[in-house]
């Protein structure tokens, strides 16, 4: 599922964006379907202000947003919540787990809607992760580390064609973040998925085919 | 691991159980109100109007109010052709008959054990009119022997007020049909003298009654002055005496009948204001109950808004969390209305089984007008919590 974005501009950043260049802004990027993106910034660029709009979470931008042939702007509700649930996957900054739910009710909840991925699975997965022994404990009470892990688990457990990451492994450590890395690999791998990441600095913890500068 | 337990946690266990079972208990009470008060209206339309051998018409004897003004007049208190005609078409009304008065002195006297000597104040009418038609009911000129038919209040008086005055025996229906009695028609020197005897009684009509054919018969015979019979009084079979259209015509046209005959009528405008009354209270309390339903709904949704943004944002759509939340929440309130109906249905096999030992005859389950109300109510009710929760999940993520 080919990637398109054309002229974006978001609407609270116009001015900041003015007489400023740009890989990604006001710009047209076409990415085809398993290709392997960074976008790179420093804070304040609009990172994930980007992620949101590829989601459909926010819509106040001008230009256009398109996967394959949908786009983005003109989704009806039930068009966008099979595509969240099917064909875009996404690991949020801020995580956004239920504080109330355990460690696997939150995963639960995304494997639910669509059973391609085992509940023996995801414990092991878990258990890669190192936070098997975490699966019962409340989100809540789980560490920064700990529930991005479990986030990075719950957008694996769905079909997706892109997996959209906003600075996923910012509160992980060198050993745990390889550790996912690896995981989102294999899953993207087996899926024939392209990732999308965002990050402040330059790395390599994917073998990207493009990069783009902020 | 169940989905739906997990969407349970997330949307509905943050409001609380007591507002829950308040709101629903008072939709149960409004709706319970409002069908009882449907059960009201339609259980006394039906016995007034009939079903299931409650007696579907009445008779009622009218005739012109006496007034100082018009009390000296008797053909101004006769009804012409003209009015007898209007009656029967008057609301109501499906059938009318003259009730023809003796205009020759009767003169009855009952010998044996009971030396009773009375003039009689005779009179006729069709004979479809009658409570039952004796099988003896026919006189032909010539006959010497005359079936009467005896207002039923006539024995009363006599067993109730007359007889334990008088150190008289009381007699039964039967022992008075047995007696005989002479009966001398006319006044002299034109006399006939008849051997007459009760054939039955009659409560529609506070009369004397024979035979058409007699009265026909003495009229033209024995009337002191000759010229067209007066009619002071209609009997009418009326089907539905309680009708407030019926009630008001009798009143415009200045005709009286006894009041008993329109004792359905007060009833009904009691029963109805009592319906009106308690359907209205029962209103405003459903109302009232969907309302803190809704309130409920809406307060749930905004407690667990975050968790439903969330879940959005998961690829949840709204149209499957509306689904969700409709699934939770109707069938609680299809529980209240059925509650209802439930109540509603017990109070008829009481009501029905109380009134069977008074004669008065009810169907064991409410009438279709209860089931179309339950219906109504539950299709209005339902629509209004579905629109609710689309309200709710829609401003959640606004």
């Amino acid at each position: 599922m080919q990637l398109s974005m054309r002229g974006l501009v978001p609407a609270h950043l116009v001015q900041q964006l003015a007489g400023r260049p740009s890989q990604v802004w006001n710009t047209e990027v076409s990415l085809p379907s398993g290709a392997c993106v960074f976008v790179q910034a420093p804070s304040g660029r609009g990172k994930t202000t980007l992620i949101h709009m590829l989601y459909g979470l926010r819509t106040g931008y001008t230009g256009a947003i398109s996967f394959g042939d949908l786009k983005m702007d003109q989704l009806s509700d039930d068009r966008l919540s099979a595509l969240r649930a099917k064909e875009l996957s996404v690991i949020f900054q801020d995580m956004r787990l239920f504080p109330s739910l355990t460690a696997l009710e939150n995963i639960e909840v995304k494997r639910a809607l669509t059973n391609t991925v085992t509940a023996e699975e995801v414990q092991a997965w878990l258990a890669q992760l190192g936070i098997g022994h975490k699966a019962h404990a409340t989100a809540a009470t789980l560490s920064y580390g700990e529930q991005q892990r479990v986030a990075i688990i719950r957008a694996l457990v769905q079909p997706f064609a892109w997996l959209l990451m906003d600075e996923p492994f910012s509160h992980l450590d060198v050993a745990n973040r390889q550790l996912a890395i690896d995981l989102i690999k294999s899953v993207a791998q087996r899926r024939n998925a392209g990732l999308f990441l965002t990050d402040l600095d330059a790395n390599n913890y994917f073998p990207y085919t493009h990069t783009f500068l902020m | 691991m169940r989905r739906s337990s997990i969407l349970n946690r997330l949307l509905l266990l943050h409001t609380g159980r007591a507002r829950l079972w308040t709101a629903l208990a008072v939709l149960a009470a409004g709706t319970f109100l409002l069908l009882l008060s449907v059960l009201a209206w339609s259980d006394f339309d039906l016995l007034i109007k009939g079903g299931e051998g409650n007696g579907t018409e009445s008779y009622i004897v009218i005739g012109k109010q006496i007034t100082e003004r018009n009390m000296g007049s008797a053909s101004a208190n006769a009804f012409s052709a003209a009015e007898i005609s209007e009656v029967r078409h008057a609301p109501q009304v499906l059938d009318a008959g003259e009730i023809t008065p003796a205009l020759f002195p009767v003169y009855a006297e009952v010998g044996g054990q009971l030396p009773l000597q009375t003039e009689l104040p005779l009179a006729s009418v069709p004979d479809r009119f009658l409570d039952a038609v004796p099988s003896d009911w026919n006189w032909q000129p010539g006959n010497p022997n005359l079936p009467v038919v005896l207002a039923a209040r006539f024995l009363d008086i006599y067993n109730y007020v007359f007889a334990p005055g008088q150190g008289l025996p009381q007699l039964s229906r039967g022992s008075v049909q047995a007696i005989g009695m002479r009966m001398k028609v006319g006044s002299d020197p034109s006399v006939q003298v008849f051997s007459a005897h009760i054939s039955g009684f009659s409560d529609r009509v506070g009369s004397v009654l024979v035979p058409q054919s007699f009265i026909t018969y003495g009229n033209s015979r024995f009337a002191a002055s000759a010229g067209p019979v007066r009619v002071m009084q209609l009997i009418l079979r009326v089907a539905d005496p309680s009708d407030p259209q019926f009630v008001t015509w009798l009143q415009q046209h200045g005709y009286t009948t006894e009041p008993q005959g329109l004792q359905w009528s007060r009833m009904r405008a009691i029963v109805q204001s009592v319906a009106a009354a308690t359907g209205g209270l029962a209103v405003l309390l459903m109302v009232a109950g969907a309302l803190i339903f809704m309130l409920f709904i809406e307060l749930s949704v905004t407690r667990s808004r975050s968790s439903l943004v969330l879940l959005h944002q998961l690829g949840y759509s709204r149209r499957y969390l509306v689904g969700f939340m409709v699934r939770r929440f109707l069938p609680r309130v299809a529980g209240s209305l059925l509650l209802a109906l439930v109540g509603t249905v017990f109070v008829q096999a009481v009501v029905s089984s109380r009134l069977a030992a008074a004669q008065l005859h009810l169907p064991a389950l409410p009438g279709a007008v209860v089931w179309a109300a339950f219906v109504l109510c539950s299709v209005l009710v339902s629509a209004a919590v579905y629109r609710a929760i689309v309200r709710s999940v829609a401003a959640a993520e606004a």
